[in-house]
């Protein structure tokens, strides 16, 4: 059975979607705070030894990666689409450790790790965005600096523990 | 039995090896072998035989009453029980889904170069439309054929000449060094989640009813169970060895899909890098359509609904949508950016936690003999079923705990 209803007025229905979208507004507002304070943008945030030596252990593993890739692109076991693609990704995950580190602070103890893990971090993501397209010559330099920076980021870890 | 019979179970067992890594037995065992070596090689033996006696246990009751596994749980633990169960294991199967999906598309892309969101809603629509067009038996077989291209793993790590007395060792739970204790607990319970993961059950046992197995197929059950899993186990074992030689030396924590291809690559020049990724894609590609079936399987058989993807989607309809809707889901999921290879992490946790809403009923159900009649639980049945349902127990308890503690592992 049909059961009529009752047609609202244009006015009730805006002055209600005013009343229900001040607080759906708020409620936005609200969550995109929560959500800004909760990945805590990585602006300024303060990083202890532990933190730090987990950034340096993410590098080494990211510059050692690297480093393996580009050996394997040079002697030819590599495809030239997984290079890229796979060397891209490493790149992605660096930088974004990069911008962490130079968006932090540090104890004053620790402000000096803090910068050499900063620098690392430039020049392990720099390395690793040439390789996604490196001539082979290339591919052999970036090797040896892949390795020396895989290297670099494990004497400074070892430092931090 | 006949020479058809015997390749029938052959044929079988080949698609349970293949079908058997997914995302989560791949994400879990080479990050485990690169931070602890061989250290947790007997991990995945208890986790294997878990997922043995439990896929056992849940064959036998489909094919000794006929009925699917979630229809007897919601008849043997009432509506509120089985709504819980149903509830945490659909959100596991779409967040299982969505990673396997996430990993369709890195596998294309690093075979094709092509842009990864380009390819996610493309590795979705072919891997619905396979799942549509295919029979049930041709989505086994060319899923789990192809996906036997992992075994190019096995074959690396025998080449790169392990330590055997070393890898021996790993068999035999002990001390451990490379990692903190909780890191090492972390990684106890995420190789037995990834390896007694629920869809697997769900799945198998919805395939006991399609297939019409009856009790004169409770041998072909356990030899599938047994030599498919075990075999299967083969492949972890693989991925750890492999990983531990090549990754934990150079402090290399595999965080992408693409790393463990990046093993065989050294080792075996193009020709094992395109095989492992193959490998992978089919293997990942199989467990996103049988988590998108498995969650079709477990709503339809809960409701009552006309179910089975071997009926005409107009004879099962609301099956056949659950499981594009499913699929539609997971594609959103995967859409929004997020990691593939963390989304497995939490998924496999998540999962540890729904375990005993799974298999508790199982239990119940294999010991009740209205159901079972005469092939009611054995004693060695219900002392390995009760030993892995406290181990279940314990591992549920302790999943997100170690999850936040190690922060997903690291430490």
């Amino acid at each position: 059975m049909d059961v009529p209803r009752r047609r609202r007025s244009p006015v009730l229905i805006l002055e209600h979607s005013k009343r229900v979208a001040l607080p759906l507004k708020r409620m936005l507002g609200l969550a995109v705070i929560l959500t800004l304070v909760g990945t805590g943008c990585d602006g300024g945030r303060q990083l202890g030894a532990k933190e730090l030596l987990q950034q340096s252990k993410s590098l080494q593993s990211e510059a050692a990666e690297g480093a393996l890739l580009a050996e394997d692109a040079v002697s030819g076991k590599a495809t030239s689409i997984y290079t890229r693609e796979h060397a891209f990704e490493l790149y992605r995950a660096a930088s974004e450790i990069e911008a962490s580190l130079k968006a932090a602070v540090s104890e004053p103890a620790l402000e000096l790790e803090l910068g050499k893990l900063a620098v690392l971090a430039n020049q392990i993501s720099a390395d690793l965005k040439r390789l996604s397209s490196a001539s082979t010559v290339e591919q052999r330099i970036l090797t040896r600096e892949l390795h020396k920076a895989a290297q670099a980021s494990q004497k400074l870890g070892e430092g931090l523990a | 039995m006949s020479l058809k019979n015997i390749l029938a179970v052959a044929l079988g067992i080949f698609s349970a090896i293949g079908g058997f890594v997914d995302i989560g037995d791949l994400v879990f065992n080479t990050q485990a072998g690169a931070t602890f070596g061989f250290q947790l090689l007997w991990v995945v033996v208890v986790g294997v035989l878990g997922i043995i006696v439990y896929s056992e246990m849940c064959g036998r009751v489909s094919a000794v009453s006929e009925r699917p596994v979630f229809d007897l749980v919601r008849e043997r633990t009432g509506f509120g029980a089985g709504l819980a169960t149903l509830v945490a294991s659909e959100v596991v199967n779409l967040m299982t889904c969505a990673a396997e999906i996430g990993g369709v598309a890195i596998c294309l892309q690093l075979l094709s170069g092509l842009p990864y969101r380009v390819l996610i809603p493309l590795a979705v629509i072919g891997l619905a439309v396979s799942s549509w067009v295919l029979p049930f038996r041709w989505i086994e077989r060319v899923f789990g054929y192809l996906g036997l291209c992992l075994l190019v793993f096995a074959v690396a790590a025998i080449k790169l000449h392990p330590d055997w007395s070393q890898v021996a060792h790993g068999f035999i739970p002990g001390s451990h060094s490379g990692g903190s204790l909780m890191v090492y607990l972390y990684f106890v319970v995420g190789l037995l989640g990834a390896a007694m993961t629920p869809y697997e059950v769900y799945f198998y046992s919805s395939g006991v009813v399609e297939d019409h197995w009856g009790p004169k197929d409770l041998g072909l059950n356990k030899v599938t169970a047994m030599i498919g899993y075990g075999l299967g186990g083969f492949l972890s074992f693989a991925l750890m060895i492999v990983s531990a030689i090549l990754f934990l030396p150079s402090g290399i924590s595999p965080q992408f899909l693409g790393t463990p291809a990046l093993a065989v690559e050294h080792t075996f020049g193009q020709v094992g890098l395109l095989l492992a990724l193959v490998g992978i894609l089919f293997a990942v590609g199989g467990a996103a359509i049988e988590t998108s079936f498995a969650g079709a399987y477990n709503l339809a058989q809960f409701f009552g609904w006309n179910w089975g993807k071997k009926a005409r989607p107009a004879r099962a309809p609301r099956f056949a949508l659950s499981w594009v809707v499913i699929f539609a889901l997971a594609l959103l999921v995967v859409m929004t950016g997020y990691d593939p290879v963390k989304l497995t992490e939490y998924s496999v946790i998540f999962s540890v936690v729904a375990l005993p809403l799974t298999y508790l009923p199982i239990l119940l159900v294999a010991n009740d003999h209205s159901y079972m009649g005469a092939h009611v639980n054995g004693k060695l049945a219900n002392f390995l079923g009760v030993l892995y349902f406290i181990v279940i127990l314990v591992i549920a308890v302790a999943a997100i705990p170690l999850l936040l503690l190690t922060n997903g592992g690291q430490g």
